[in-house]
Order: C-alpha cells, then sequence, then structure tokens
C-alpha cells in the first residue's frame, strides 16, 4: 500500500523505536548479568557475551535432537548458569583475592576465547536458524512492522527486572547477596558465606545472559561469535548506568538502544558504534560513577 | 714423490674448482625443482570454515582420480594443507612454508581476497606458482604494476562480476531503480568502484547505495531508506550471515525487491533464513542442483563416496562454484604438469599457458594466456551463471519461476 511520504516518516520512526527498544531490551538483559556479578564479586565475567551465546547455540543442538523449544530453552539457560557459575569458582575467585587484582580480567577473556574457539569447531561457522513460532511472520502497528519475538524482548525485561528487584528485597539469599555487595567482610562476620553467594551471584547472571541469548537467538541467527558485540555492548551499557545500579541499567539498555537505532537511520550507519563508545567516555569523564550510580565517599 | 704430490695438488685444486662449478651451475636448477605436493592455504577454521572444508572435498577428491589413473609422470600427487584461519599474516606464513619447507610444486588459494593479495610478493619471490579458486577481487590477478607471473586463478573476477550484476539487475529492473547493498568489509567495500564504474558504462543509475557493521544485526533503517527510495531491484554484495539478517529486516517492514547476489551467498544462507531465501538470485560459475554432464556427475559420485558422512545429495555442496572451481583447477595443474614434463615450478608456470582442458565448468582453451594479466583468469564472463533459491535450493534458473523467459 503506498502511504504519504509523511506517514511513511512516521512508520520508520516507529519501527525505529520498537526495533530499538527490542535490541535495548538485549543489552539491558546483558547489563543486569554484570550489575550481578560486580555487586556480589566487584569482578565480572568478561566472556560473559559467550555465555549469552551458549544458551543460544546449546538451544539449538537441542533442537536438532529432537527435544522441543521450551524444554530445550529452559535447560539452556541452566547450561549458561551451570557455566557461569564454574567460570566464577575457577577463574574468577582465585584471581580476585586481593583488593585491586586484576587477573580474573584476562583468564575470563583467555576462557572467553577457548569457549568461542571449542563452539566454532564443534557447531560450525555457519549461522543457524532457530524457529519459533513468533518469528514467522511480523505483525503490524501503525505501519510498522515488528516481530512478535522482537517485543518479547521488552516484555521479558521487565519481568527479569522486577524479578530482580523482589529477589533481592524480598528472599533472604537476595537480602544476602545484597549485603555482600555492600561490605563482604562485614556480611562474613554475621555468618553469610561470601563465597557461595558470589557463587550464586554469578549463576543468576548466567541464567540472564543464556536467557538473552535464546530469546534474540531465532532474530538474529545463531552463531558462535554473536555474542562478542553483544556482550560488549552490555558491558558498555552497565558502565553508563553504573554498574551497581539495577534500574539505571535497564534504562540505559533501552536508552542505548533507541539511540543505535536512530543514529543509524538519520546519521550514519557507520556511526552507532562510534558514538556509542564515545559517550561512553564522554559519560565517565562528567560522571565517574555513572549516569544512575551513587558517589562514593571514603571516611577518613 | 715431489711429483705425485704436485699432481695430487694439481688433481686436488681442478677437483675443487669442478666442485665449485656444479654447485655454482647446479644450484638454481635445483631450487626449481619441487616436490609433487599441491600446497594450500585455507580457513580451516574461523568464520568461513566451510569454505576450507569444502574446497578440502573437491581437491582430495579430485587427486585421488589422478593418482588412481598412475598420478602425474609416474609420480603420486599429495595434497599439504595449512589453516590460516582467514587472516592474510597467516596466509603468508603458509605460502612460505610450502614454498619453501615442502617445496610444493604450485600452491592453491582459499577464499578471502585480502589473503591472495598478500601473497602476490612472497609468491614472486619465492618463484611459486599459485592457482586461485575462489578469492574473486580484481587486483588479485592484475597487479597494480602489470607484473603478474604467477598468480592464476579459476574461478570470477570481481570486475567481471559487477558488470554481469549490473546486467542481471537492469534485465530485471520494472522500474529502473536499482540499489547496492555491500558489507563493510574489504571484500565488499572493494567492490564498490567496480559496481559504480559498471553502472555507468551500462547507463545505469544505481539510486541508492547501504552498507553496514559486521557488528550489524538489524537493518531496518537501511532497508527503509531503500524502500523509500523505490528501490525494486538490488545488487547484494553480502555473505550469509548478514545477508540473513537483511532478508529479515525486509521482512519486518515488508519490502521486498528482486535480489541479485554476488557469491557470498551459500546454503548456509537458505537454511537460516528458510522461505525468506525464496528467489534470491546467486551469481556463480557452477550449479549442481539440476541436469549435470557425465563428467561433473562423476564428479559428484566420487566425493560422496569419498565423504559419504558429509555429502548425501548436491544440496549439501555448500560452496558449490568454489568446488566446481578447484575440481577443474585441479586437473588443470596435473595436465600443467604433464606439459611441463618435470616437477618444476618455473616450467609448470610456463606450462599453465599451453594447457587445454575441458572441465566441469569450462572449456579451457587455453587455460591461460601469457603476456595479457586480465586473461590470466581462465573463466570468462559468458560462463557465469545466475541460479536462483527455489524451495530452499539453489537451482539452476531456468528451472525456477525467476527465469526471465517465465
Amino acid at each position: 500500500m503506498d502511504r504519504a511520504p509523511a506517514a511513511r516518516a512516521v512508520d520508520a520512526v516507529l519501527s525505529y523505536l520498537l526495533t530499538g527498544l527490542s535490541v535495548g531490551s538485549v543489552y539491558a538483559m546483558v547489563g543486569l548479568g554484570f550489575y550481578v556479578m560486580w555487586s556480589a564479586a566487584k569482578a565480572v565475567n568478561f566472556n560473559f557475551g559467550d555465555i549469552f551465546m551458549l544458551g543460544a547455540v546449546l538451544t539449538v543442538v537441542q533442537c536438532d535432537l529432537g527435544i522441543r523449544l521450551l524444554p530445550a530453552a529452559a535447560l539452556s539457560v541452566l547450561a549458561a548458569a551451570c557455566a557461569s557459575a564454574a567460570i566464577e569458582r575457577a577463574f574468577v575467585r582465585r584471581f580476585n583475592r586481593e583488593a585491586n587484582a586484576v587477573g580474573w580480567m584476562l583468564t575470563t577473556i583467555a576462557v572467553g576465547t577457548m569457549i568461542e574457539s571449542s563452539t566454532t569447531a564443534l557447531f560450525g561457522s555457519n549461522p543457524r536458524g532457530l524457529p519459533t513460532p513468533l518469528m514467522e511472520r511480523p505483525i503490524r502497528l501503525a505501519g510498522a512492522g515488528i516481530y512478535l519475538q522482537e517485543l518479547l524482548l521488552p516484555v521479558a525485561l521487565l519481568v527479569v527486572a522486577a524479578g530482580l528487584e523482589f529477589f533481592y528485597r524480598r528472599t533472604v539469599t537476595g537480602r544476602a547477596m545484597r549485603a555482600v555487595a555492600y561490605n563482604r567482610v562485614a556480611a562474613g562476620l554475621v555468618g553469610i558465606d561470601a563465597d557461595r553467594i558470589t557463587l550464586l551471584a554469578f549463576a543468576v547472571a548466567g541464567s540472564l545472559g543464556g536467557l538473552s541469548g535464546v530469546l534474540i537467538g531465532p532474530v538474529i541467527q545463531v552463531s558462535s561469535t554473536m555474542g562478542a558485540i553483544i556482550g560488549l555492548k552490555g558491558f558498555l551499557v552497565a558502565i553508563i548506568a553504573g554498574i551497581a545500579n539495577a534500574r539505571g541499567v535497564v534504562i540505559a539498555g533501552l536508552l542505548y538502544g533507541v539511540a543505535e537505532k536512530l543514529i543509524e537511520a538519520y546519521l550514519s550507519t557507520a556511526a552507532p558504534d562510534a558514538i556509542g563508545f564515545s559517550l561512553m567516555v564522554l559519560l565517565l569523564l562528567l560522571f565517574p560513577q555513572g549516569l544512575f550510580g551513587k558517589k562514593e565517599f571514603q571516611k577518613v | 714423490m715431489l711429483g705425485v704430490k704436485e699432481s695430487l695438488g694439481r688433481r686436488g685444486v681442478l677437483g675443487m674448482c669442478a666442485a665449485l662449478a656444479v654447485t655454482l651451475f647446479a644450484e638454481p636448477v635445483l631450487a626449481q625443482r619441487a616436490e609433487p605436493c599441491i600446497g594450500a592455504s585455507w580457513e580451516m577454521t574461523g568464520p568461513l570454515a566451510n569454505t576450507g572444508a569444502s574446497l578440502r572435498i573437491a581437491v582430495e577428491t579430485a587427486l585421488d582420480q589422478i593418482n588412481a589413473a598412475g598420478g602425474v609422470l609416474g609420480k603420486p600427487v599429495r595434497l599439504v594443507i595449512y589453516d590460516d584461519v582467514g587472516e592474510p599474516a597467516r596466509a603468508v606464513d603458509n605460502a612460505r612454508r610450502i614454498g619453501e619447507r615442502d617445496n610444493c610444486v604450485i600452491m592453491m588459494g582459499g577464499g578471502r581476497t585480502p589473503n591472495a593479495i598478500a601473497l602476490r610478493e612472497p609468491l614472486a619471490e619465492m618463484g611459486l606458482p599459485w592457482m586461485g579458486v575462489i578469492s574473486a577481487g580484481t587486483t588479485v590477478i592484475e597487479h597494480q604494476n602489470g607484473k603478474n607471473e604467477w598468480m592464476f586463478r579459476i574461478s570470477m573476477k570481481d570486475r567481471w562480476v559487477t558488470c554481469y550484476l549490473i546486467d542481471q539487475a537492469k534485465r530485471r529492473s520494472a522500474s529502473g531503480r536499482i540499489g547496492m547493498v555491500y558489507e563493510g568489509t574489504a571484500w565488499g567495500q572493494g567492490a564498490v568502484p567496480d559496481l559504480e564504474a559498471a553502472a555507468k558504462s551500462a547507463g545505469v543509475t544505481l539510486v541508492a547505495k547501504e552498507t553496514w557493521n559486521l557488528g550489524d544485526q538489524d537493518m531496518s533503517a537501511q532497508m527503509i531508506r531503500l524502500r523509500d527510495a523505490g528501490v525494486d531491484t538490488i545488487i547484494l554484495w553480502a555473505v550469509d550471515r548478514k545477508s540473513a539478517n537483511m532478508l529479515r529486516s525486509m521482512d519486518r517492514i515488508g519490502y521486498r525487491p528482486r535480489i541479485v547476489s554476488a557469491w557470498g551467498l551459500t546454503t548456509a544462507f537458505a537454511k537460516a533464513v528458510g522461505p525468506l531465501a525464496e528467489g534470491v538470485m546467486v551469481a556463480g560459475t557452477f550449479n549442481w542442483n539440476g541436469p549435470l554432464s557425465p563428467k561433473a556427475q562423476a564428479a559428484f559420485d566420487a566425493m560422496k563416496a569419498k565423504f559419504p558422512d558429509r555429502i548425501h545429495s548436491t544440496t549439501d555442496l555448500e560452496v558449490p562454484s568454489g568446488m566446481a572451481n578447484a575440481w577443474d583447477a585441479t586437473f588443470v595443474i596435473a595436465e600443467g604438469l604433464k606439459v611441463a614434463g618435470d616437477y618444476d615450478r618455473v616450467k609448470l608456470r610456463d606450462a599453465l599457458y599451453r594447457v587445454t582442458y575441458d572441465g566441469i565448468v569450462a572449456t579451457y582453451n587455453p587455460a591461460f594466456v601469457r603476456g595479457d594479466q586480465e586473461k590470466m583468469d581462465a573463466i570468462l564472463p559468458t560462463a557465469y551463471k545466475l541460479p536462483a533459491f527455489n524451495d530452499g535450493v539453489l537451482k539452476p534458473i531456468e528451472a525456477t519461476p525467476y527465469d526471465l523467459r517465465n
């Protein structure tokens, strides 16, 4: 149907907003994973993008073996959680004992390279589709098109964010995690096993990463390299927001996704990453704790 | 007594001079003698690992047939493969191994144009002939200094492909509004000047040009601009992964122009996007999914027999044109060695200009022309084909609804 230029322009903006919210939700979920890890350990898993990738790849592999989509997705999320916990135990904890320790950065990056290479060797280098009923055909909202799978992403983000909020505020384990995040030593003094809490935090983060991969895989095709850029952008979003503020991470992720689409549409397709990373540097200069982070005061 | 000593001394000196002469004059001859092996630097791991695996299938099977018939010059020819992971620096290292350590008589190229371009100087320095079978960049063969002596190719050439695609797009476009979409890599960006020149030459105006970055997952913005520019036919210059995302972006906004693509799309593309691949046309040199000549059928049957786990039907040949090119290239090399009469790199290089061979892709008569860099590409545009995806399979276009005659 031929629409007037003004109507087409509105359709285009709506399209950018919808796809921006969709991809921004993925960045926010990955960013939340970084938030959960940082809160518990003051360290993150720099191969978190590969955990995200594993969620999608394992789902495809299970579907190939005849397992139905939903159980396959659930098992993949569980596997991603276990992988993240294992990485914390083997590669983060032992290199994060000292104050200002940075060895965990290198080890997690190294492990990420190994995961990606192994996945390429076993899964193959070709992108694979992950068919779901929500990708069969796009729906029209006004004149803009969007897949139901993409609309699921912001919904999932809100559910995850609400779930995390409930977990941290209303459950004993969640409060223990907050205690460890606030003061690890003091938490230990009141009987909280900080190491176990940190392990659990990484497992929760891993489940978030795996879930993100399962949800976005049908939209962008599944491959062994799908996690690298998204992992980096999720980290960028967490840093811009202030990595210790969950609500800020959600807001920053959504805003970043929409901004990315608008920059692609009205400035240049080459510009989003350059602008995004420049923005991160600028914001950190102006707000060292991130946009929503709290200034830390040292009492002397 | 003194005489004997003097004789020994004179004889000794004469002997030493003779040995020195043999060393001085024989050494260049020995340096050109080579081993009966074809060295290859292919991407066996990495994003395009399927190209390396596919080339290995074709060349190993072809060599099996050659060796079963007695080899070349009475010797079996072996294949030595090194993985370059798609990186030019590794391709150069591999070339040195092939040329200096393994001393193979010829090297075969892989999929990536930047890797082939990085080899220009090392190959000339070592005097090692090279046979390309995929990497289609124009300057791989047509060197800027005009002095290509060692690099040959049985594959497409980007400058000819661009003319071919422009012609096909022009014939298929109802409105005349043709756009170009290319990936933001050296291969994609390198095609832009050639496409623009070909368009100008054909009297075609490219009304829109869009690209994307390697990390991009959604191309809605690019597709909206193409749609709003009224583009009804797109020339695509990209590989599987991002092209699949492009098709999804088109589906999302309800925009579906005709798509005429360079040969970056393989069967993996159709598997990833399913029915969205319908009607996408992909330039190539050969298509296995249709009536095959007896020679081509025998080639397929041999590959299937040798790799039964990987190949069950012709649709399992993931890089169809590349595999056919590599098949012909192997036999052309064998013929070249026969004409040369020796496992000698210089003689082989000179013999390749005298090879005539009836291959599965084309009839090479001769394969290459001396003194004309342009003609060190054996497959001419008249042999190019444009199959189309139909029901998930890349078929000869005559067997699909997308032939211009249908």
